[in-house]
């Protein structure tokens, strides 16, 4: 059994696989070949949901800068641009999401995973380091629900 | 005898249950709805034109009211470029949002006139327009103008009866609630086809799918049994139900709005990727849709009549909608601040596409419009139609 970290959303266990790096942008990183496999985060996909679609805006191939957009994500409860998590060539994407997007609820972290890139990744994060990121993250998404919901 | 209308719903490539809800509560609405042929097709900017869906569509005759979640003009030179053609229909459907904040009273039909004089003025233009148009008229529906079918029904049925004017009497006859056997005999009047299902005759020819048309290979996965007859098929009243269930792959290319294009040849000059072409009148057409580089609009922004639409773009501008200022009421200040204009932001974005395959930057120094030499040429932007739209207040 791997281990894992678990972050608190309130009352919702998020759960990260020590196995992999993390992506402030709250993306998950697999190193494969001279770069990582990326998807999406137990937090992120606590607060977006279920899944409903996903698109890209760029081809397989393309150079990318850190948070360059890269694409789109929408789901019961929000939409999204998505952007790079990390400088780098982006090698493949799992077109598979494509016409069944709900497998990032499903298997976050195995068949979930949306792009990998090519590149040395210095900026991502230990799975430690993303938990500190996180009690950052989460008090100003906190705020952010709340002041939406009492609009 | 009434003239049948065709009405297609073009699913969207979301999973949303509220969006697929929709597009099935108009399916179910349909079914109910006499002297309507019902096709169900997948996204139709992703169909490529030897697909299945491209198919069943040319072999449609007649009016047609297309309900697709892309704007109205997107949808209609999407059909256009693919040798579906027809006039483009007036919709009195309004969208939620300009309901919502309704900054302009204007009814639908007063601005619908406008549009008319409008396009006279501009018509002082030579434009392409559309061309070897059939006698029909495609009426297009924007499927996110609103959430409730509702709505799309009551306007789909005002067309229905804009468009069978000759067939009042026979719709005033059928509306006394017909017995089963006479509403057989009104849909089929020659009585060859007892189960009521005559039109599926016409159907058939389209199932043979045509080979390597004009563009590029796309992984379509073939399917065994394409057109699948849904349960409508089985009642003699009700109209007949076609869903194409093929899986596209997602394109992205630019369509052109020939009502608008000038045939000015700015967008061959520009685009590197040899996307454009000419056809033998030496008319500008999207010859290679599939080397266009996915997510880059470039060649819209450089386009002086905004004539180059890209469906999925998230600006509206860029994505066919019909409101020349879309993006609001708030003047766009960032201009005055150093922000790029229009022609510059093409070059970045281009610049962009031509480094991801490894090729050179450009700059501005290939294929820059003419224009921007001779300033006093320069269209107008987004200001001075404000600015129009302001002196026309008469303030």
């Amino acid at each position: 059994m791997k281990g894992e970290l678990v972050f608190m959303m309130g009352k919702f266990e998020a759960r990260f696989p020590t196995d992999r790096k993390y992506a402030k942008n709250h993306m998950w990183a697999q190193p494969q070949g001279g770069g990582y496999r990326f998807g999406l985060a137990a937090y992120a996909v606590r607060l977006l949901q279920d899944v409903y679609f996903l698109d890209w805006i760029i081809d397989a191939g393309a150079t990318l800068r850190e948070k360059q957009e890269i694409g789109s994500i929408e789901s019961s409860k929000a939409e999204s641009a998505l952007y790079a998590p990390i400088a780098g060539r982006l090698t493949e994407f799992n077109d598979a999401l494509l016409s069944d997007p709900s497998t990032i609820n499903v298997d976050l972290y195995g068949g979930g995973w949306m792009f990998a890139i090519e590149g040395p990744g210095e900026g991502l994060l230990s799975p430690e380091e993303y938990l500190i990121h996180l009690e950052a993250a989460w008090k100003v998404a906190e705020r952010t629900i709340k002041g939406q919901m009492n609009e | 005898m009434a003239k049948r209308i065709t009405v297609v719903i073009s699913q969207g490539q979301s999973a949303h249950p509220e969006k697929r809800n929709l597009e099935e509560a108009l399916v179910g609405g349909l079914l109910m709805e006499r002297g309507v042929e019902l096709t169900v097709i997948p996204h139709l900017y992703d169909l490529s034109p030897n697909s299945t869906g491209m198919l069943c569509l040319e072999s449609i005759a007649g009016d047609m009211i297309v309900l697709s979640w892309l704007y109205p003009r997107a949808a209609h030179w999407t059909l256009d470029r693919n040798g579906i053609k027809g006039h483009f229909g007036q919709t009195l459907l309004r969208s939620d949002a300009a309901d919502e904040d309704d900054q302009d009273d204007q009814d639908e039909a007063e601005r619908a006139e406008q549009d008319e004089r409008d396009e006279q003025d501009h018509d002082e233009k030579d434009r392409v327009g559309g061309r070897n148009l059939p006698n029909r008229t495609i009426y297009h529906l924007q499927l996110s103008a609103q959430n409730r079918a509702e709505p799309f029904l009551a306007e789909i049925k005002r067309i229905i009866a804009e468009t069978s004017v000759e067939t009042v009497g026979l719709m005033g006859w059928i509306k006394g609630d017909p017995k089963p056997e006479q509403l057989a005999r009104y849909l089929d009047p020659g009585g060859q086809n007892g189960n009521g299902s005559s039109n599926g005759a016409s159907r058939a020819p389209l199932l043979p799918l045509g080979e390597g048309r004009d563009e590029g290979a796309l992984s379509e996965s073939p399917h065994p049994n394409p057109l699948s007859k849904g349960e409508g098929t089985a009642q003699v009243s009700l109209p007949e139900l076609t869903r194409i269930a093929e899986t596209p792959a997602r394109r992205w290319y630019p369509v052109i709005d020939y009502s608008r294009c000038t045939n000015c040849m700015e967008c061959i000059d520009f685009c590197l990727f040899g996307v454009y072409g000419v056809d033998g009148a030496e008319t500008i057409l999207v010859e290679q849709p599939d080397n266009c580089r996915k997510g880059c609009p470039a060649c819209s922004r450089v386009c002086p009549e905004n004539a180059i639409i890209f469906p999925q773009h998230k600006s509206p501008a860029i994505a066919g909608s019909p409101d020349e200022n879309a993006g609001g009421l708030k003047i766009d200040l960032s201009q005055l601040f150093g922000a790029p204009n229009a022609i510059e932001i093409a070059a970045i974005e281009r610049d962009v596409e031509l480094v991801a395959v490894g090729r050179d930057a450009v700059g501005l120094s290939v294929g820059i419009p003419k224009r921007q030499s001779g300033k006093q040429q320069a269209p107008k932007d987004e200001l001075d139609s404000l600015m129009d739209q302001l002196d026309d207040l008469g303030l």
